[in-house]
């Protein structure tokens, strides 16, 4: 073979495979990995209050409509505690509030016909379950903003919900029976309240002052013990349970003092058909604000305000968060001498911090002593918040 | 010691030819460059649309997305509060552009931020100091990154006034963007965060989402998850792969960017014979000292190596050159790149060239590698040849003269097999550029016996013009056919390719101007500025719209919309037209028939679909097309394929009417208008520029000026194939003087013999000038055929099989004429120094060494 004609073949035929080659060398794709962060939200909480409607005296409630929010007011919140067995005996305690925080002091001017998101009402939701047996407590939390029908808060009828988590009136006709219903996971609930013992109108008349300046206070009101029917599920376990409710609602601007940094709060429910509920201010330097009040409700429905003074909380043991690193209260003594009260306060498990956005702890607790002299046993619910890891 | 001796007289050599080994190494260093040019410029769009697409993306898995652009927010609600879907964010997204300092395109990200967490953690994360009432608040305002803040020359808490289908708004920084990685700043340099409400009513889409993002893990999947959201699902919407649109926009540009690759490598073809002759020349000019140095007693190993390493030295010294050039030109391409993107498929912001590793590798292995095998056959001829015929030059042409009916079989036979690859139907776009390589080999064998052939015609009339020293010259180039075939063929190749991918360019506006003329028949064309120049998706003021339509001295008012529709299994552009009274149509047809259409198509559920769209899915006339509709899935008939060069990525195109059965979207993109008899152009313009006031910007043009302003986009896009074409035509250049250069070295000898004989200095002028020109002509004359060949294939297979548009073959004289002229002048300066050198020899020197 002539050796120009082998040299222009050979040359073409590896270069055409290197052509070949270069054609299907191509750059691997580009890839990246994200990271996964939870967004800080306690600001948004916490910012300027000028322009908001404050509470400044009683005033008379209107239901149903008060049920609803009250978005003049920069906070708002709506609890559902409660403790539940059942049917097999099992303990559980859960827990449901709906936030509301209002972002402007021009509560429902931000319409805006070019889009239906705008809103400044943002709301935020928690959901907790403690599981007694297997000593393990769920907590968790959602936001959103109060707009598009994503969350929300009407009296007329009865609905407050933030996605699929809802407080929402069962018949056209009545705010009871309500239904509750969360879930997260596979953890979840769905209750009916019933009506139980009428409202009770916390502080003045409903008007529950938390510090010295007037503006410094909120409306709240309480239904202190509601039956409580229901579902809850865990994994892949599902109880039919029954016990007993508590309601809060509770609307402010600014509800604490200057000095004020946090509270503990205490409802509990008693054998002898009294219901407590107790809180103290706790101040920057240590000591308790003399605005902390409490109520106790009679088992007929009378009630009566308690004041600073008329009984003492004693905490007898505390408890550190392995994850947050706080240290909480976790047993007390309460003393109430003029009603001849004095119970001993048990979490029925020790960790039921919410270890979210805000991190308090929120649980429920045994009762066991002596209420206008004979011994009672009880369950409630306490609430710790404005504690610091230190 | 023998070894060094070889080395240092190997060494020497390419020290006292300084000139052509710098004109290897350049040839070597252009090749390259162009490949790595090209490939960095494609590499870094792509790499930025990844990163910036990545990173909108999110975490997100999959998507929720209308059966138009849109879709309704009160879904995304539903999905939340009503089946209880958590890990939902929506988000509208638009394009913003602005001016001011510098100008370009902002990426307009909407969401809210309390769904964001778990999806964009750039937005979610380490935002801390936001303030969210006033981020989610009435008033405009946005988060940009540090940096693009910083190059919009805004700082915090100033107005970014931005403009959006030309109605201007004004956005207020209010924070950054913090906590970026440098890869995510990098991807954030063009994006805007607003909140979701802000980006609704900055594109005007009041209860509309462009999509809702979901995360859905793969053990959800497993539970079904993934099948009961899609039965809970409206039929108007589709729940699609996160990676889906991503990979639709990735696919838009696979067809340009493998084309401007194929087209770099074609200046490598060139480069690399280049290469070839002149090692060859390299051993050929010592083959008295290698046959001195095998009959002393070196080994062909020994001999080998040292041409291998010689080869090496000029590879590696070109390749480091080309790596280096090739960065500084992928620096001005990737502008190329990514401004034809931007023209014809999406918004696309390249801040920065990547270095790609992988890219410089590729080059590295290409220009070395390509290097080495040129040389290996030299080196072994070099090695193997006895000793005896190494020091005799006579041989190789006896040999030539022997190959010279096999060069022409075997040609014949690489057409044969180009001609098989190109016939046989399919869309395989690498087995077309195998097929042009088959043509280029075949002409490359064939130019030898071509030579002979041609300078046996030519010699009486050169040697009418040149006397005897022209009949010596064109016998020259025939008897050391085994240089001057290798060096024509390579002039042949490159010039070549300069034609054929000037007439297809040619050939390519020729059609697109035509095509211009017959589908602008309206007088005035009226549309609010558009990111992407050949996908009008911005959308005019409704009242605007009206005003003008109500105006006096128009016949008719003609509106087009384009919607990005779910089609089949893909996504694609729905072009939404007024359709005209008559049975007039400004598009031509493929296939159908105007005359029955019509009329079907104004009231039917009947498309008319682009001649690119059509070959790209395979759709005919008479076959049914499902369109997802704000109605749900609907099957429509294929009336017509029309012809049409808007897009590559081809379009359908819907009866207003028809659409508005399917669709809730009153909006168009533009309007044409029709003037009455007697109304007047300009005064029209005006008139409608008066109505349209300053509600809104919007471009109002002539039909002229719109025709212009088409072909100045078309003209743009092919910037960078012009540019490649001159570098190709620069290689050729460099590649011919070099290989000239280095024959007419060889030949000194011969020359002073003839000088000895009585040639004088002014004759040996003439003879080395009339031998080049001579052989310019001849690979000029060569690459005319070949040029139009190699356009026929770009025009008929390759942009067929690439976009599927035909394209009539349509091209000057003057591009083959320039081509000729180009080739003759090249070879002629190549000829000068060789000229000039052997004029002045004392010929007495050159032939002492015998």
């Amino acid at each position: 073979m002539s050796s120009l004609f082998r040299k222009v073949l050979y040359l073409s035929v590896l270069f055409m495979l290197g052509m070949l080659v270069a054609f299907f060398l191509r750059t691997p794709d580009v890839l990246r990995e994200m990271e996964n962060d939870s967004m800080p939200l306690s600001k948004a909480m916490k910012s300027d209050t000028t322009g908001y409607e404050r509470a400044t005296g009683p005033i008379d409630f209107s239901f149903p409509e008060d049920h609803g929010a009250h978005p003049t007011f920069k906070t708002e919140w709506w609890y559902y505690t409660g403790n539940v067995i059942g049917t097999d005996g099992r303990r559980f305690g859960f827990q449901l509030t709906f936030f509301r925080s209002a972002l402007s002091p021009k509560a429902g001017i931000a319409d805006d016909s070019r889009s239906d998101w705008i809103s400044d009402q943002l709301y935020m939701a928690h959901f907790s379950m403690s599981d007694t047996e297997n000593e393990t407590f769920y907590a968790f939390e959602r936001f959103s903003r109060g707009s598009l029908g994503l969350a929300g808060a009407e009296g007329v009828p009865y609905k407050i919900w933030l996605d699929d988590w809802s407080a929402e009136q069962v018949s056209d006709a009545s705010y009871f029976p309500t239904r509750l219903i969360a879930s997260e996971g596979d953890v979840s609930l769905d209750l009916v309240v019933d009506e139980g013992k009428p409202v009770v109108y916390q502080g003045d008349r409903g008007y529950d002052q938390k510090g010295d300046d007037p503006g410094n206070a909120s409306y709240y009101y309480s239904f202190t013990r509601l039956p409580v029917d229901g579902t809850i599920s865990i994994g892949k376990e599902r109880f039919v349970v029954s016990g007993q409710a508590w309601k809060d609602h509770e609307w402010s601007t600014s509800a604490l003092g200057e000095a004020e940094v946090g509270w503990d709060w205490f409802s509990l429910q008693l054998s002898d058909g009294r219901d407590l509920m107790v809180y103290s201010l706790r101040q920057n330097n240590g000591s308790e604000s003399r605005h902390a009040v409490g109520m106790v409700h009679d088992e007929n429905g009378t009630s009566r305000r308690l004041n600073v003074g008329e009984y003492t909380i004693e905490t007898n043991a505390n408890w550190t968060s392995p994850k947050s690193g706080i240290t909480y209260p976790s047993r007390w003594t309460l003393s109430i001498p003029s009603e001849s009260v004095e119970l001993e306060i048990t979490p029925r498990i020790p960790n039921q911090e919410l270890n979210v956005t805000i991190q308090y702890w929120e649980g429920a607790v045994s009762v066991e002593g002596i209420s206008n002299g004979s011994s009672v046993t009880g369950s409630g619910f306490v609430e710790l918040t404005g504690y610091q890891p230190k | 010691m023998r070894s060094s001796l070889l080395w240092r007289s190997s060494v020497r050599y390419l020290f006292t030819h300084p000139l052509l080994t710098g004109l290897s190494i350049l040839g070597v260093a252009l090749g390259v460059a162009v490949v790595v040019g090209i490939d960095l410029a494609n590499v870094s769009s792509e790499r930025a649309f990844r990163l910036s697409s990545s990173l909108v993306t999110g975490t997100a898995t999959h998507q929720i997305v209308g059966a138009g652009n849109e879709l309704d927010d009160t879904l995304y609600a539903e999905l939340r509060v009503e089946y209880g879907f958590r890990k939902a964010a929506p988000v509208v997204e638009g394009y913003a552009s602005y001016g001011g300092e510098s100008e370009g395109t902002l990426q307009v990200l909407g969401v809210d931020l309390l769904a964001e967490s778990s999806f964009r953690s750039f937005i979610g994360g380490a935002q801390s100091s936001l303030d969210l009432g006033q981020f989610m608040g009435p008033s405009s305002v946005g988060l940009l990154s540090e940096e693009t803040a910083l190059s919009l020359g805004i700082e915090l808490g100033d107005t970014l006034k931005i403009n959006i289908s030309g109605i201007p708004h004004e956005v207020v920084l209010l924070d950054f963007v913090r906590g970026l990685s440098d890869l995510d700043k990098q991807a954030m340099s063009n994006l805007l965060v607003v909140d979701i409400g802000t980006a609704q009513r900055l594109f005007s889409g009041a209860g509309k989402l462009s999509r809702i993002d979901l995360i859905i893990s793969p053990e959800e999947i497993d539970q079904g998850r993934l099948s009961s959201l899609e039965n809970w699902l409206p039929s108007n919407v589709r729940l699609q792969k996160a990676s889906s649109r991503g990979n639709a926009l990735d696919q838009m540009t696979k067809a340009f960017t493998l084309n401007l690759q194929a087209l770099s490598l074609l200046a490598l073809v060139v480069g690399m014979f280049l290469i070839y002759n002149i090692m060859t020349f390299s051993v050929v000019q010592r083959a008295p000292t290698i046959g001195r140095f095998r009959a002393l007693g070196v080994t062909q190993k020994e001999i080998y190596g040292t041409i291998i390493s010689e080869s090496l030295i000029i590879g590696v010294s070109g390749t480091v050159l080309g790596l280096l050039g090739g960065v500084m030109l992928g620096n001005g391409l990737v502008n190329l790149v990514s401004q034809t993107i931007n023209d014809l498929y999406f918004v696309l912001e390249v801040r920065e060239l990547t270095l790609a590793p992988f890219t410089l590798l590729k080059g590295a292995i290409l220009g070395v590698g390509m290097t080495l095998v040129a040389s290996l056959l030299p080196a072994r001829e070099a090695t193997t040849a006895a000793t005896t015929t190494v020091l005799r030059r006579s041989s190789d042409e006896t040999r030539m003269a022997a190959a010279l009916p096999r060069l022409i079989w075997t040609s014949l036979g690489a057409a044969v097999v180009a001609l098989l690859l190109l016939v046989v139907p399919g869309k395989s776009l690498i087995l077309s550029y195998l097929a042009l390589l088959l043509v280029l080999l075949s002409f490359a064998l064939m130019t030898p016996p071509a030579v002979t052939l041609c300078t046996r015609w030519i010699r009486p009339v050169l040697g009418k013009m040149g006397g005897v020293v022209g009949k010596m010259a064109a016998r020259g180039v025939e008897t050391s056919l085994s240089r001057t075939g290798v060096a024509i063929a390579a002039l042949m190749i490159a010039i070549s390719s300069t034609i054929g991918v000037g007439v297809m360019v040619e050939s390519f506006r020729g059609t697109v101007d035509q095509w211009l003329s017959y589908t602008l028949s309206a007088d005035v064309y009226i549309s609010p500025p558009s990111p992407v120049f050949r996908r009008n998706d911005a959308t005019i003021i409704q009242d605007v719209e009206r005003d003008i339509r109500a105006l006096d001295g128009i016949s008719g008012a003609y509106a087009v919309r384009t919607a990005q529709v779910q089609m089949n299994d893909f996504q694609n552009d729905l072009i939404i037209v007024d359709p005209r009274p008559g049975p007039t149509e400004s598009y031509r047809f493929k296939e159908g028939d105007i005359a029955s259409i019509s009329e079907r198509f104004a009231s039917d559920n009947v498309v008319k679909i682009s001649e690119p769209f059509s070959y790209r899915h395979d759709i005919h006339a008479g076959d049914t097309l499902q369109i997802n509709t704000d109605n749900g899935r609907i099957p429509f008939e294929v009336a017509a394929v029309y012809f049409d060069y808007a897009s590559d990525v081809g379009a359908v195109m819907i009866s207003r009417n028809v659409y508005n059965r399917h669709f809730d979207d009153p909006f168009v993109s533009g309007i044409a208008l029709v003037a009455s008899p007697g109304t007047d152009i300009d005064n029209l313009i005006e008139r409608v520029q008066q109505v349209v006031g300053g509600r809104q910007e919007v471009f109002i043009r002539s039909n002229r000026s719109l025709r212009q302003a088409s072909l100045d986009v078309f003209d743009r896009t092919f910037t960078i194939t012009q540019v490649l074409r001159l570098l190709a035509v620069l290689i050729a250049f460099v590649g011919v003087l070099s290989a000239l250069m280095a024959l007419q070295l060889e030949r000194g000898k011969e020359l002073a013999i003839m000088r000895a004989n009585g040639l004088t200095p002014r004759q040996v002028w003439l003879y080395v000038t009339t031998q080049t020109g001579l052989m310019g002509l001849l690979a000029g004359l060569f690459a005319v055929p070949l040029g139009l060949i190699l356009a026929y294939v770009l025009v008929f297979v390759i942009n067929k099989r690439s976009f599927g548009w035909t394209l009539q073959m349509d091209y000057s004289p003057d591009v083959l004429l320039q081509a000729v002229v180009l080739a003759i002048i090249a070879a002629l300066l190549a000829g000068i120094y060789p000229a000039m050198k052997m004029a002045s020899a004392n010929p007495v020197s050159a032939l002492r060494e015998d």
